[in-house]
């Protein structure tokens, strides 16, 4: 059927990088004519392509902690009060995502220039933030929103502080949503490229801003290694995701019901 | 709510995340429109604007970002409603693996979608060879690095946002409702066109705005899998902000595209609104 064809459209470019990747002649082929990791070994030993993947995933690291810090509270804050502003507020915290990345990261650039900025981790790690915060921010919301505010109401009366409520009683119910949350934001920072192109320079270069210069400049054949990499981190990123809603999922229909 | 936060505590936690948006994203689109409103010595004027409405370029790129917007986007919701089909008429079980066929190109990051195109599309690629080995050396055709290899990696970026509502929305229908169509004795043509498409209609326009949402704002696509005629605003945006330094002109045309995406999610939201009773 029709549908096939479609099927084999969406997922041949994502999976065809990963034989590509085992050639073994320095050329871009498929099939191909030597299978052999000498593109891997060739990724791993250029300062240039691993320097930029550590960069990455530094930055993609403070990125999911910092958006982890700051939602938390405010996905607590809202799904706890009763606010006719609520609405407002949360909608405005999607923001980010319905703003075209182009005009973000033109703004960014010019805010960030005018502070001499451009060109640090702390420029582009700011600026990740405010990219991932809205699906940081939906994950902690819909796990919120599973727990059982009977159990706070329970650990108030009995004199708990508000502080400890929420470590002991809140954050053990939601850590599923936590590390989904923290997972996406580390996955989308790592794989964003147009912004990064704006922030970074020479000194502060991520992984896909180095792609993109190079798919554009110099079609060099670790590119296949690199992405076979990249897509391998998305697919381990996107299990861990799903292995975790679905436990998350058993547990909600394993609740006793009151 | 017994549990609920004293009001002075709710602002507290909310002070990181205000100030988080304050300085890092109204700040910079404030500060966006600001530099397409003043010219070079910081003066108020709407020099940026009169110039692009009298620049061919621009008008060329505009042109470009809505017909390969258009046609990614109609390509996306075909396939992508064909998809949707099959899609629910699975069993549940099977449709979530199915569906991680679906998510996949989600997942995947769009440089190496692209890159990956950029093989299978080329003289040598995978496409080219299969044409020319069915139909002989004249079949040979140029699928990248032009129009329709920009269409092709965009349809593959927005099918899963498209199959996602139409899948959405056919799942919701009421079987009931096939059931008594085919005791009244339609074909399964019939059933289609009378009740199927008209009631996924919504979905399939939750697809589609946001395809175009999407697909106008692009940068990486057209950058790497077009031509230099391929051109589409956020390229231009790239454009005036590096090679040229003309930042006001690349502000100016930024918010333009601002101002686009926030129609069409205004039509999307009214859309949704709109979803009426399902019988």
């Amino acid at each position: 059927m029709a549908a096939w064809a479609g099927y084999l459209f969406l997922v041949i470019p994502s999976l065809i990088v990963i034989p590509i990747s085992l050639n073994g002649t320095q050329e871009l082929q498929f099939p191909p004519q030597a299978l052999s990791l000498q593109l891997y070994a060739q990724f791993f030993t250029e300062r240039a392509w691993w320097g930029a993947a550590v960069q990455s995933a530094w930055v993609g690291a403070i990125t999911a902690a910092l958006s982890l810090l700051i939602a938390l509270p405010a996905a607590y804050a809202l799904s706890r009060t009763d606010w006719r502003l609520k609405r407002v507020l949360e909608v405005g915290f999607m923001s980010p995502m319905l703003v075209p990345v182009i005009v973000l990261g033109l703004g960014m650039y010019i805010h960030l220039s005018a502070l001499r900025m451009v060109d640090t981790t702390f420029g582009i790690v700011l600026a990740h933030v405010v990219l991932v915060l809205p699906y940081t921010f939906i994950s902690l919301m819909a796990g919120l929103r599973q727990t059982d505010p009977a159990l706070e109401t329970v650990a108030m009366l009995m004199g708990a502080s508000r502080l400890r409520i929420i470590v002991e009683v809140v954050l053990p119910q939601i850590y599923g949503p936590i590390l989904v949350g923290t997972l996406f934001a580390f996955l989308i920072s790592f794989d964003e490229v147009v912004v990064a192109y704006f922030l970074t320079g020479p000194a502060t270069q991520t992984l896909p801003v180095k792609m993109y210069s190079a798919i554009k400049w110099e079609v060099s054949p670790v590119l296949a290694a690199v992405s076979t990499l990249l897509t391998l981190l998305s697919l381990a990123t996107c299990l861990a995701i799903s292995a975790l809603q679905r436990r998350a999922e058993r547990a909600a229909r394993e609740r006793p019901t009151p | 709510m017994i549990h609920a936060l004293a009001p002075r505590t709710v602002v507290l936690l909310l002070v990181p995340v205000l100030v988080l948006l304050l300085a890092m994203f109204a700040y910079p689109l404030g500060l966006v429109l600001w530099t397409s409103l003043h010219d070079a010595t910081g003066q108020w004027s709407f020099e940026a604007y009169a110039r692009l409405s009298s620049s061919t370029l621009f008008y060329r790129v505009l042109l470009n970002t809505l017909e390969i917007s258009g046609w990614s986007t109609l390509a996306s919701l075909v396939l992508g409603y064909v998809i949707a089909l099959h899609l629910a008429r699975l069993p549940p079980a099977r449709r979530t693996l199915y569906l991680v066929m679906v998510m996949l190109p989600f997942w995947t990051s769009i440089l190496v979608k692209s890159f990956a195109f950029s093989i299978v599309l080329g003289e040598q690629g995978l496409v080219n060879r299969g044409l020319v080995a069915a139909f002989g050396e004249a079949a040979r055709s140029e699928l990248i690095f032009n129009r329709t290899g920009v269409v092709l990696g965009m349809t593959n970026f927005l099918l899963p946002f498209v199959v996602l509502p139409v899948l959405a929305s056919l799942l919701a229908q009421n079987q009931s409702l096939y059931r008594v169509a085919q005791i009244m004795g339609a074909g399964p043509l019939r059933v289609f066109w009378s009740i199927t498409l008209p009631l996924s209609l919504p979905g399939a326009m939750a697809g589609a705005l946001m395809a175009l949402t999407l697909s106008t704002g692009m940068y990486i696509t057209p950058a790497l899998l077009g031509g230099r005629k391929e051109m589409m605003m956020a390229n231009l945006v790239d454009f005036y902000t590096r090679q040229t330094l003309d930042w006001a002109m690349a502000s100016a045309i930024a918010i333009l595209l601002l101002l686009m995406s926030a129609v069409l999610i205004a039509l999307m939201l009214k859309a949704r609104g709109q979803e009426g009773v399902t019988v």
